[in-house]
């Protein structure tokens, strides 16, 4: 678990002092959703649930948004692509990109509307098309160097079921 | 898969929701809200020198290159600073008398006056940290004087209004939030909102009667209602567009923000609350 957390922690401070600051069109890129979405991937829907929801806690401590909804989504987030990648043949080359494009608009567009239903009306009037490209297109460009760290963190839990240890770091991710 | 690992997966998604919902729960209830503000304040106190500390190790690396490749704009920014400072010199020089005359008016009608209210200088530390709201995060907190409700003034004009305090960072929401709404006074006594519409959208100015008569850069500043938020005479926006549309109940009114809100390195917090 400290791997994890030491994870998630870097990526925290990369995205509020680097990542924030890149911001194009009115919106800038989520490192937060690529975390249970490369844990999912690597091993499973469960540990994809579990990492979105710690990753997300840790999201909503410095956000001004409401508390625990990044990790309500999060945890969705890491459940639903575990469940699907795990149909689809976690191991195709392509699994990954698509996953953290796919799951990444589809996380901002949960985090809106369940942030409009909490009386958040102003989550629904951003500019989707511009934060849904500017996301989808850094997910894919961010998704290889989190997935190696999510990969490191894994590894050092010792799971034996994903393709953490099965594949071992033959896999160039 | 194993029915076993199926239903332990089932029930660890489940528990995780429940105890989202339940944080969501806490932080809705205005009974337990003090319980989730108070984590985030003691998460950002550990969390503030941790970034700022990063930022002091980056900052100079990401200046540098910025400089470089941004030199020729920035020397002819430069001229035109030091050329609207010379102009904002004599303005001052000629204002002084009228405002010493303003000063003594509000002071007579009891009206705070802005430049006689205590302010706490601070620097943005952080912006727009998430894409769904328009918000700065400010170095100074309630240790340093900056409690909620505060408003924030800067750049020309009135940037927002603090919604979360902690020991020694704030949050505050910025007039373009979609959340943000502001009492306005403009020409010959006339009154309206300002609306937010989102980080990335044009404000709006609501409540207007139809055909009102309007000028294009015409300024709106704060009124001095008794319920207004904000201390009254702060420039809020100016008119870009409007028009009234037929049958319409109000004017259509599109103004941009008084403050240059893209130069928020420093602003001022005023110490003011409204009268209740």
């Amino acid at each position: 678990m400290v791997r994890v957390a030491l994870v998630i922690f870097v990526v925290l401070m990369v995205q509020q002092t680097v990542i924030v600051a890149l911001r194009i069109g009115g919106a800038h890129p989520d490192l937060l959703w690529l975390l249970p979405i490369t844990a999912a991937v690597l091993d499973g829907p469960e540990t994809g649930a579990i990492v979105g929801f710690w990753a997300g806690l840790s999201f909503d401590l410095v956000l001004p948004t409401p508390f625990g909804l990044s990790a309500l989504v999060g945890c969705v987030l890491g459940y639903a692509v575990g469940s699907l990648t795990t149909a689809a043949d976690p191991r195709a080359t392509w699994v990954r990109p698509v996953a953290a494009v796919a799951g990444s608009i589809a996380a901002d567009m949960l985090f809106a509307v369940l942030g409009a239903i909490l009386g958040q009306g102003e989550m629904v009037q951003v500019d989707f098309l511009a934060l849904f490209l500017v996301v989808g297109v850094s997910s894919l460009v961010f998704v290889f160097p989190i997935s190696r760290l999510m990969r490191w963190a894994l590894a050092g839990e010792g799971h034996r079921r994903s393709l953490v240890s099965a594949q071992g770091d033959s896999r160039a991710w | 898969m194993p029915r076993s690992r199926r239903s332990r997966r089932t029930l660890t998604v489940i528990i995780l929701v429940v105890l989202s919902l339940s944080l969501i729960s806490l932080d809705q209830n205005a009974r337990t809200h003090s319980l989730t503000s108070g984590v985030k304040s003691v998460a950002n106190d550990v969390y503030a020198p941790l970034r700022q500390g990063v930022l002091d190790v980056i900052s100079p690396i990401g200046n540098f290159f910025a400089g470089a490749v941004n030199y020729g704009s920035v020397q002819a920014q430069n001229e035109r600073l030091e050329r609207t400072i010379g102009e904002l010199r004599a303005a001052q020089l000629e204002q002084g008398f009228e405002k010493n005359q303003l000063r003594e008016i509000t002071a007579l009608q009891n009206l705070p006056f802005l430049q006689a209210l205590p302010t706490v200088t601070a620097q943005t530390q952080d912006q727009y940290s998430s894409n769904f709201t328009a918000t700065i995060t400010l170095d100074k907190g309630r240790a340093d004087g900056v409690d909620v409700g505060y408003p924030v003034v800067g750049a020309g004009g009135l940037v927002g209004q603090v919604i979360q305090s902690f020991h020694h960072t704030a949050v505050v929401r910025l007039i373009t939030d979609g959340q943000s709404k502001v009492d306005v006074t403009f020409g010959s006594q006339l009154l309206g909102i300002v609306d937010g519409q989102g980080p990335s959208s044009s404000m709006t100015a609501d409540l207007v009667a139809p055909h009102t008569p309007l000028k294009k850069g015409e300024p709106m500043f704060t009124s001095s209602l008794d319920a207004a938020s904000f201390p009254p005479g702060i420039p809020v926006a100016t008119v870009r567009t409007f028009h009234t549309s037929a049958g319409a109940s109000q004017e259509t009114i599109d103004v941009d923000p008084a403050a240059d809100l893209s130069q928020l390195a420093y602003v001022d917090v005023v110490q003011w609350v409204p009268s209740t």
